[in-house]
């Protein structure tokens, strides 16, 4: 029961870019008044981080969205008596699915 | 006021730019091979074929996900005055769907049986079931 799924390292690295993005763009909101363009202060005041499980969850939830998207798309596809999951069948599931998540 | 250091540090920051838009595009790719296995995998079992253009979409969307759910979670947390996301935060953004949270939480439960606190569960569990005898 190899069930695939997200590497935990790689979705932990994706959600500190987009933190680190975040703390930049309130940072440029600060320099106005900071004169040192080097300090990242506030970035380690922000540190946002995430513990083991969190990213367990995480990583399950995205495979959701993954699988989700295939056999919906599949049974539409099945639906249609094709044998292969093609863009009109994903574009058809894709507003319902992403009012799911 | 002073022009030089100014400059200098434009540069900086230009370069800090770049390579944080090289490592932004290794983590795309990282994350897209693993949805076209994990999408591979799953229409396997379904029996059906899967084109490629609709795994690297599904794969784009997948992401921006990821982006948006990273944003959510660090919402939660600082809401909650912490500064490291937990289990919670991660099942509340799934909030607008039950099925989804609900699933999320099982999963969770199952995360915590794993710890060493298992012995503890299955002492509670075998209680309960000894009261839904006698009942």
């Amino acid at each position: 029961m190899t069930d695939e799924t997200f590497d935990t390292d790689l979705i932990l690295a994706i959600f500190k870019l987009v933190w680190s993005r975040r703390a930049e763009t309130s940072d440029e909101k600060d320099e106005a008044i900071n004169v040192e363009v080097g300090a990242s202060t506030s970035k380690k005041n922000r540190g946002t981080t995430a513990n083991a499980s969190s990213l367990k969850v995480s990583c399950e939830l995205l495979r959701f969205f993954v699988t989700e998207a295939v056999q919906r798309a599949a049974i539409l596809a099945e639906a249609e008596g094709s044998d292969k999951i093609e863009a009109t069948h994903l574009e058809r599931v894709l507003p319902q699915l992403l009012l799911d998540f | 006021m002073a022009a030089e250091p100014r400059d200098g540090g434009f540069e900086k920051e230009k370069e800090e730019e770049e390579a944080a838009a090289e490592r932004a595009e290794l983590l795309r790719d990282r994350f897209r091979l693993s949805v076209i296995s994990i999408a591979n995998a799953e229409a396997e079992k379904v029996v059906m074929g899967i084109s490629e253009p609709v795994v690297a979409c599904i794969a784009d969307l997948a992401f921006k996900y990821t982006e948006q759910l990273a944003k959510d979670v660090e919402l939660f947390a600082q809401h909650a005055g912490r500064k490291s996301v937990n289990m919670e935060d991660v099942i509340l953004s799934a909030h607008r769907n039950d099925h989804l949270a609900g699933l999320l939480r099982s999963f969770s439960q199952e995360l915590k049986g794993k710890e060493p606190q298992t012995e503890r569960k299955r002492k509670k569990s075998s209680k309960s079931d000894d009261k839904a005898l006698a009942s």
